[in-house]
């Protein structure tokens, strides 16, 4: 099996800059050029190694700011890493914003192929794909009228039917299977099944893990930019999901400020269920 | 919408509206950094003149596709202005009218200047103006009003620019059918060395999108650079020959004169319009050069940039 994308010893660093760095040309003239330079730098993502095979789907887990994001972006090639090498064969499709380019005032079918050209078919791939992406929206009566007139489920419906006829060879989900309603929400799952069936190597960023449990070959763990752990989804979201509850309780130890506090709340408490009683 | 895009016309002789100028949103696309994007080691062996061919077949495929992203892009543009509009496309003739009324008044009525025909001479200058102009406004927010796009992976960014002059284009083309009837009326005629316009259109296209480039990205970098842009463009518009003859500046500034592009440009489209003669070859030459370097510069630094945008934004 080919490895689709491998990612060999990934570093971001994103700089933070002084926090009145000059965003205009006045103020970087009236205030000097040196605050342009970045007073600090810190890594989001650090040594991070893995690959995708074609036909597999790796989900990354992590909590907020832990560079999950971040790692999409420099798979997408949005972003260029500071340090390791990211390379992908084929072409890239992504789940993050769907829609990305629709205009209100234009109509289905207008969008449609905007949204298409912008998602990388060319206007012949897009106008073969074309009944099959309506048919699969199911909006195959509004198809005329302007998108402005369209439900957001409707809009998010046709965002999905387009990125669904791309036939990406590299799939990067962000957080994104918790739109529409169930019955869309499982078209939709049957479809992201369907393009790993046919080869596609596919990253899901979620904080789902039970999605990820149920759809991933594999997951990595992100703890502030660096693997933890990787590996079986079930172990691996078990190992996380461990360490979240233990910091969650330490959490829960740790913020009741004063004791007084503490025992005041538990007064309270016993008085209520006194009161009930 | 409508008042924007009568501000962002009359905008250009006044250019405190410069910052109404609209920035459209433009997607477009480029691969941003090379990554090897579609060849795999693996498969370099099965023979090579098989992989050129797919090479080349996989150029060819993305050619296309940059020109489709950049006219179903143009059209979106053009589209969305015009939709929701009474007058629809018929915009892009009352715009210019109304300006040619305003220079009319005040150059030949209130300064009256000492042109022939002049009309004829303002309007035609000042259609070739209002589309760099235009583009140059708008290109300033091709980035950073085109967030969505630029988080997309693998879409090729440099499109975005391009989209724009070329939508300025087209509002160029649709607006010379009343250049023609004003050379008609105003009984300067049609000469037959109109036919040369093209080759000055490209010639304005490239200098515009090098520019354009450039714009981009320092707007993206300095959130402010539009707002010296109006400055900069209004100077360099009374620094054309836009509503005065080149031979109105005292001789001795003529050499410094000379060194801004669009003197050559401008006399050029009047050449043929007004004069009925060919331009001269060297001068237009020499513009095309410029034009190329710029271009390439321009483009080079853009792509350079352009890792950095989404940090940026």
């Amino acid at each position: 099996m080919l490895d689709t994308i491998i990612v060999r010893g990934l570093g971001k660093q994103f700089r933070r800059y002084h926090a009145d760095r000059p965003r205009t040309l006045r103020d970087a003239f009236i205030r000097g050029l040196h605050r342009l330079k970045p007073i600090d730098r810190f890594w989001v993502l650090r040594e991070v190694s893995f690959t995708v095979a074609s036909g597999r789907m790796v989900g990354v887990v992590g909590r907020n700011g832990s560079g999950k994001s971040t790692l999409l972006k420099v798979v997408g090639g949005v972003v260029r890493p500071n340090e390791g090498n990211v390379e992908v064969h084929g072409r890239i499709g992504g789940l993050i914003d769907l829609g990305t380019g629709f205009h209100p005032d234009l109509t289905g079918r207008e969008n449609i192929f905007v949204n298409g050209v912008i998602a990388g078919l060319t206007r012949c791939e897009v106008a073969k794909r074309f009944d099959s992406i309506v048919d699969f929206a199911e909006l195959e009566e509004f198809i005329d009228s302007p998108l402005r007139t369209y439900s957001t489920g409707m809009q998010m419906r046709l965002g999905f039917a387009v990125a669904a006829h791309t036939e990406p060879k590299i799939l990067l989900i962000d957080e994104m299977l918790s739109v529409g309603d169930m019955a869309f929400q499982s078209k939709c799952m049957q479809r992201i099944s369907q393009f790993k069936a046919e080869g596609c190597a596919i990253i899901l960023v979620s904080h789902d893990v039970a999605s990820i449990q149920q759809l991933c070959d594999e997951a990595l763990w992100l703890r502030q930019g660096r693997l933890v752990a990787q590996g079986d989804p079930e172990v691996v979201v078990g190992q996380y999901l461990a360490e979240m509850s233990t910091e969650t309780q330490r959490h829960a130890a740790v913020t009741p400020s004063t004791p007084e506090h503490h025992e005041g709340l538990r007064d309270a408490g016993e008085q209520e269920l006194f009161r009930v009683t | 919408m409508l008042d924007r895009i009568r501000a962002s016309q009359i905008g250009f002789w006044c250019s405190c509206t410069l910052k109404l100028g609209g920035v459209p949103l433009s997607p477009s696309s480029t691969r941003r950094h090379k990554r090897c994007p579609d060849r795999s080691p693996r498969d370099a062996n099965p023979g090579d003149s098989l992989m050129s061919r797919l090479k080349s077949l996989r150029s060819k495929r993305q050619l296309i596709y940059l020109l489709d992203l950049l006219r179903e892009l143009v059209v979106r543009d053009i589209k969305v202005r015009y939709k929701r509009s009474v007058l629809g496309i018929a915009w892009s003739l009352v715009n210019p009218l109304m300006l040619l009324l305003t220079f009319y008044f005040i150059f030949h009525m209130v300064l009256s200047v000492d042109i022939p025909r002049y009309s004829s001479f303002a309007f035609s200058g000042m259609l070739a103006w209002s589309w760099f102009q235009l583009s140059l406004v708008q290109a300033a927010g091709a980035i950073t009003g085109n967030r969505d796009l630029i988080r997309l992976p693998g879409f090729p960014l440099g499109v975005l620019p391009a989209v724009i002059v070329t939508t300025n284009l087209i509002h160029f083309l649709l607006a010379l059918p009343v250049l023609l009837a004003v050379l008609v009326i105003n009984g300067t005629g049609l000469k037959l060395t109109i036919l040369a316009m093209p080759i000055l259109m490209i010639l304005q296209f490239v200098l515009t999108l090098g520019l354009a480039y450039l714009v981009a990205t320092a707007n993206t970098l300095f959130h402010d650079t539009q707002h010296l842009l109006g400055t900069l463009l209004q100077l360099l518009m009374f620094l054309s020959p836009i509503f005065y003859e080149v031979s109105m500046v005292p001789p001795r500034y003529q050499t410094l004169y000379s060194l801004n592009p669009f003197v050559h440009l401008m006399d050029a489209y009047r050449a043929i319009l007004l004069r009925g003669t060919l331009p001269d070859g060297i001068v237009l030459l020499v513009l095309g050069g410029v034009g190329a370097c710029l271009l390439y510069v321009g483009l080079k630094i853009f792509m350079r940039t352009s890792y950095r945008f989404v940090e940026e934004l």
